[in-house]
């Protein structure tokens, strides 16, 4: 693996980029290295990679941390407090136990139910701890009328994915993309939402063709079984009163960021300022609330680990623009697309899509954030970059197998409990076919309709 | 003290490859939440407990979904009991276990038993061979009686 980063590095000294900035490639593609092949070791070769590039004077200390983007890390920290607020309080076994308790369920009402709710919440919290619940639900029911909960667990993966494009808050490069791209969440909400509903509803038509035989089986289950009466009754929730505090605390600041960019704009605030920070104030607020509960919070629900992370790659992305390394590569992309945005678009689109699918998506858009930025020097026009950006990171996780956290975490529940393994190319055809068709739509969009520019 | 004179040497043990229902029922005859596993060789390969079992019957999410009650038993645990006659106790088994000595201090292995959340430890001799077992009441039950010898109780 230092091979090759060290073989990128002298490849980048020999297409013309000065020393700097060919080691700041080579750090930065040890990174993505790093997440590939060393999953387990990733921090610490983020730690090392970073030292190295200050010990080489590539970047100094202030820019190392406006880099690392502690406003987005600390978004990240507040909305995972809240998270843990609301799983203690039962929010979650909640949404379960909605699910469980539909009446006349049919194998459509099913299908639909699950994307639309796995991609609402996908919208709201992160991918990880919704497609817990999902799952944990899917399992219960199809354990129940006795099918294999494979093909619903896929679907409802599938609908995880291309549902945390719909928000800034979805996924950790959605906040991003808002902090880097000056999009306001409103922007998100009337521009990348109608987008995401409608790859969904196309996602919902072909699994319905795709499974269709699973989904005829469910039917038949269903009118054999009857009533579904014991897992109307399966679980409850603690006390309602706390829940619904909890809700209120959730809904609120999800207003409050919503509107964000008006009341910057009332209160004379930098940009993005209430948008960043009302998970701090609301987390705060409930620390307070349940303090017996903080510590273990701030310990147990936040991912440091990830969190760390993040910071550090941010600060290597940074580093290859501060370096210059990124207007020379953008300047590049430019030239091969001829000046012409639609291939611009494409070329973003694509390949964050076809990279997500490989690599964490994170990691993805980290890097593409710099070059998007250098396009902004070669005066273009940025809005449809940063959505192809968005997109093509969320949807690229459908494709393979190991494209996205949510598919990892749901396979590996499904292994543990079932002891059902799904093989690469058993995904691959159907999230394959569910994220190029997706992907093909959104560049439609993007290149031909007038909204998006 | 030493764990040497407290141990209890007559060890019931498990082997790696008895069926799990079998094994469970003999927790359940000898009145014991726990049993170590030992192979031919008489070598140490695991500890076997009713907390490994529940952990096996119950959904592995019920730790990650927070708060939530059980008002009726899904219908897989049924299904999961019923598999463990297939499954083998080496498949169940804890791996990482924690062990000690025959030279031990009282207080060290109630330490141990206390930061590495044991409540028993296997008696190992250098070689590995399985001497005995101590269990948290044998440790208390020492440490009291101890204690009332010194205070002249």
């Amino acid at each position: 693996m230092i091979s090759v980063a060290v073989s990128l590095g002298i490849l980048a000294r020999h297409i013309g980029l000065n020393p700097h900035q060919s080691l700041a490639i080579s750090i930065f593609s040890a990174s993505i290295l790093g997440t590939l092949f060393f999953w387990d070791f990733r921090l610490g070769f983020a730690f090392i990679g970073t030292t190295v590039l200050l010990l080489t004077r590539t970047i100094d200390l202030d820019n190392l941390i406006k880099f690392s983007s502690l406003e987005v890390i600390l978004f990240l920290v507040g909305m995972m407090v809240l998270v843990g607020l609301l799983k203690d309080t039962g929010f979650f076994a909640w949404i379960v136990s909605l699910i469980l308790q539909i009446k006349n369920l049919t194998a459509n009402r099913f299908l639909i139910l699950i994307s639309l709710i796995s991609a609402l919440l996908a919208c709201a919290i992160d991918e990880v701890t919704s497609i817990i619940f999902i799952v944990a639900a899917i399992l219960e029911i199809c354990d129940y009328f006795e099918v294999s909960p494979t093909p619903f667990l896929i679907i409802s993966v599938l609908a995880t994915n291309i549902g945390s494009s719909g928000t800034a808050l979805g996924n950790p490069i959605g906040i991003l993309i808002a902090a880097k791209s000056g999009l306001s969440f409103e922007d998100f909400i009337i521009k990348a939402f109608p987008l995401m509903l409608g790859c969904l509803v196309i996602m919902i038509i072909i699994v319905k063709f795709w499974y269709r035989r699973s989904l005829l089986e469910l039917d038949r289950k269903i009118r054999d079984f009857g009533a579904n009466d014991m897992l109307i009754n399966l679980i409850s929730i603690p006390p309602e009163k706390e829940l619904k505090i909890s809700l209120a605390i959730f809904g609120a600041t999800l207003f409050f960021i919503s509107i964000h960019h008006r009341l910057e704009l009332l209160w004379n605030l930098e940009p993005n300022t209430i948008l960043l920070s009302m998970p701090l104030l609301s987390s705060g607020c409930v620390m307070i609330w349940k303090w017996r509960r903080a510590r273990d919070y701030i310990e147990k629900d936040v991912e440091w680990w990830t969190l760390l992370f993040f910071m550090l790659l941010f600060a290597q992305a940074g580093t290859l623009k501060y370096t210059g390394t990124t207007d020379v590569l953008a300047k590049k992309i430019v030239g091969l697309a001829g000046n012409s945005l639609p291939i611009l678009i494409g070329i973003v689109l694509w390949v964050s899509a076809i990279g997500s699918s490989i690599l964490d998506n994170v990691v993805l858009v980290a890097a593409f954030i710099p070059v998007i930025q250098s396009f902004q020097a070669l005066n273009l026009n940025l809005q449809p970059l940063w959505w192809a950006l968005l997109f093509g990171g969320c949807f690229g996780g459908n494709i393979t197998i190991v494209g996205s956290t949510a598919n990892i975490v749901a396979l590996g529940i499904l292994e543990k409990e079932k002891n059902i393994h799904i093989t690469f190319f058993r995904w691959f055809w159907v999230g394959l076919l569910v994220g190029t068709v997706t992907t093909c739509i959104v560049w439609l969009v993007l290149v031909f309709s007038p909204f998006y520019k | 003290m030493k764990v040497g004179e407290i141990a209890t040497k007559d060890v019931v043990s498990v082997r790696p490859d008895e069926s799990v229902k079998e094994a469970l029922g003999l927790l359940f005859k000898i009145q014991i939440s726990g049993l170590p596993v030992i192979d031919g060789d008489g070598r140490l390969v695991g500890m076997f407990t009713e907390k490994e079992i529940l952990s096996y019957l119950l959904p592995s999410y019920v730790e990650r979904v927070g708060r939530f009650i059980y008002d009726q038993n899904p219908k897989a645990i049924k299904k999961k009991f019923a598999e463990l006659s297939k499954l083998k106790v080496s498949q169940l088994m804890r791996k990482d276990i924690v062990t000690t000595t025959e030279d031990t201090a009282l207080c060290e292995v109630a330490r141990v038993m206390l930061t590495q959340k044991a409540r028993r430890l296997p008696v190992l001799d250098k070689t590995g061979k399985v001497l005995g077992i101590i269990a948290r009441s044998d440790v208390l039950k020492a440490i009291s009686k101890e204690a009332s010898i010194n205070t002249g109780e």
